[in-house]
């Protein structure tokens, strides 16, 4: 049945459409997927450098020209009155300990090794000099050196920017593919109906007429598949959300990231149905619009 | 209303099916078209219901002349023409009331503006009670009345039969013929292709146009008539 309750005149039922179903519904899980993976990516690399670029670290190497207690307060005191630095805070020989011991494991290791004591600075938001920071602790403290995490903020956004990419091309393959199939599929459609449509040209429809009967046919069908690997991408990703998250996940798995959280992606996700609607309508309009046309 | 100038036909590389072919059809007359199988009758059709192009000669539909036509004007010129088809080419998934009321729907009319009308006239070809039957569950009988149903609904200038009583028992067949009369007489220029000599002596046509071998020759129906009687 068509918006004006009758019947269409393609029939609801016809193989070609059981078959593109099926494909729409396949593809539509795909780039549901995609796009879960996409956008978690582009948040994690957001968050991440966020949480980076709002901090320095100073580390304080041993210094034969000043002793360690000295030369924490003396950074400390320039740090604290640097513009734009909002906290400063020298971190403890445990806390030290506990930022180690994944990598190198408990015991004396601060005592056994020169690790250098570092101070944690939480900056304001806005612009903030480093470079005169860095100059300012070379000249002032001696043994002071500042990681602004520039090189592991590059590494990250890069990392991020190319999975992104990545994530993007996967997405417009699946759509090229989408393409491609509904092409196939009005082709074979128009073929397997190639009596209703003779029939209702011969009897004086116009061309515009049959390809709006046609649309709307792939388009609900497009919709419906659509609707279909929503529904399935969903259940995967919220059931894998909810696995990580239990108590029988391997370990590890929480620190992986998770894909279901923001209500963006949900929107997206929410767009698929439709744009699958879209392109199989389209597809449809112009295959048959083009087939049409070899007609007298 | 319809002419046919030295006009020929073939169908790809083949050979010419249709030679030479010159007639008119004048508003309001009656024509039947006879000849043995395989002589271009239904190929003749086609080429006045435009559906295929000639590959020479000139076809002139409504005062137009078809090779000059523009391509998105002649579905106007086909709502102007009805036609019943050998094989009845009914659309399987639609019921009988949806398929004789295709050509109004296709001309955008909305189904209140030709609901009583189509049902009056599926009574009167004696398939009031099967409006909302499925192709496949009718005879071929009913098939047949549905298909002429769709031909006459939109009230055509010309109406192509193509063998309209093949199928059905004289009375029906008396009766279908009776409506081809009565539109006639309301203006409509009526064209049958037949073998049936009963059709030929029921209906006022005034020429019979036969064609063999791909040529089309046209005689008086009595002379016609009287020919085939000594035969």
């Amino acid at each position: 049945m068509n918006p004006a309750g009758r019947t269409g005149l393609m029939p609801a039922d016809s193989a070609s459409g059981a078959t593109l179903h099926t494909i729409v519904a396949v593809m539509s899980f795909l780039a549901c997927l995609s796009l879960g993976f996409v956008l978690t990516l582009g948040r994690l690399a957001s968050e991440w450098t966020d949480g980076l670029s709002g901090s320095v670290t100073v580390q304080l190497l041993p210094s034969a020209q000043i002793s360690p207690e000295d030369q924490v307060k003396e950074a400390l005191r320039l740090v604290k009155n640097w513009p734009g630095v909002f906290a400063a805070r020298a971190l403890s020989r445990e806390d030290s300990q506990k930022m180690l011991e994944p990598w190198l494991g408990g015991g004396n290791v601060l005592t056994d090794l020169p690790v250098p004591q570092l101070i944690e600075v939480t900056l304001q938001p806005g612009p903030v000099e480093l470079e005169g920071l860095a100059r300012a602790l070379a000249d002032g403290v001696p043994g002071a050196t500042l990681d602004d995490h520039k090189r592991w903020n590059a590494e990250l956004a890069s990392f991020a920017t190319s999975s992104e990419a990545v994530g993007w091309a996967v997405l417009a393959l699946i759509a090229l593919a989408t393409l491609a199939i509904v092409i196939f599929a009005t082709q074979a459609g128009l073929q397997a109906h190639r009596e209703i449509v003779e029939v209702v040209h011969m009897i004086g429809a116009k061309d515009v007429f049959i390809a709006n009967e046609f649309q709307r046919h792939f388009m609900w069908l497009g919709v419906r598949g659509g609707i279909i690997g929503l529904v399935l991408a969903a259940v995967t990703l919220v059931g894998s959300s909810f696995l990580m998250n239990s108590r029988e996940a391997p370990v590890g798995a929480q620190y992986l990231p998770q894909l279901v959280s923001s209500p963006l992606l949900y929107t997206w996700l929410l767009c698929v149905p439709v744009v699958m609607g879209l392109i199989a309508m389209w597809t449809a309009r112009f295959t048959v619009l083009r087939v049409l046309g070899r007609m007298p | 209303m319809v002419r046919f100038e030295n006009v020929g036909m073939r169908y790809g590389l083949g050979p010419e099916i249709l030679r030479d072919i010159s007639f008119t059809l004048d508003q309001g007359s009656f024509h039947l078209l006879t000849g043995p199988s395989g002589a271009g009758k239904t190929s003749l059709l086609k080429l006045i219901y435009l559906a295929e192009r000639p590959c020479r000669g000139a076809i002139s539909m409504f005062g137009r002349e078809i090779a000059t036509t523009p391509r998105d004007e002649l579905p106007g010129l086909r709502r102007r023409i009805g036609v019943v088809f050998q094989e009845f080419r009914l659309l399987d998934h639609l019921t009988v009331f949806e398929n004789v009321s295709l050509p109004r729907r296709v001309m955008g009319e909305m189904e209140s503006q030709y609901r009583a009308e189509v049902e009056e006239l599926l009574s009167w070809v004696g398939l009031g009670n099967r409006l909302n039957a499925k192709p496949a569950t009718l005879s071929g009988g009913e098939k047949q009345r549905v298909a002429i149903a769709r031909a006459v609904v939109a009230k055509p200038e010309l109406l192509l039969a193509d063998e309209p009583t093949g199928n059905v028992d004289p009375e029906i067949g008396g009766r279908i013929m009776r409506l081809f009369t009565e539109l006639n007489k309301l203006g409509t220029c009526v064209m049958i292709a037949t073998h049936d000599m009963r059709i030929m002596e029921r209906v006022p046509a005034s020429r019979i146009y036969r064609l063999a071998e791909g040529r089309l020759t046209v005689a008086k129906a009595h002379d016609f008539m009287a020919q085939a009687k000594r035969a």
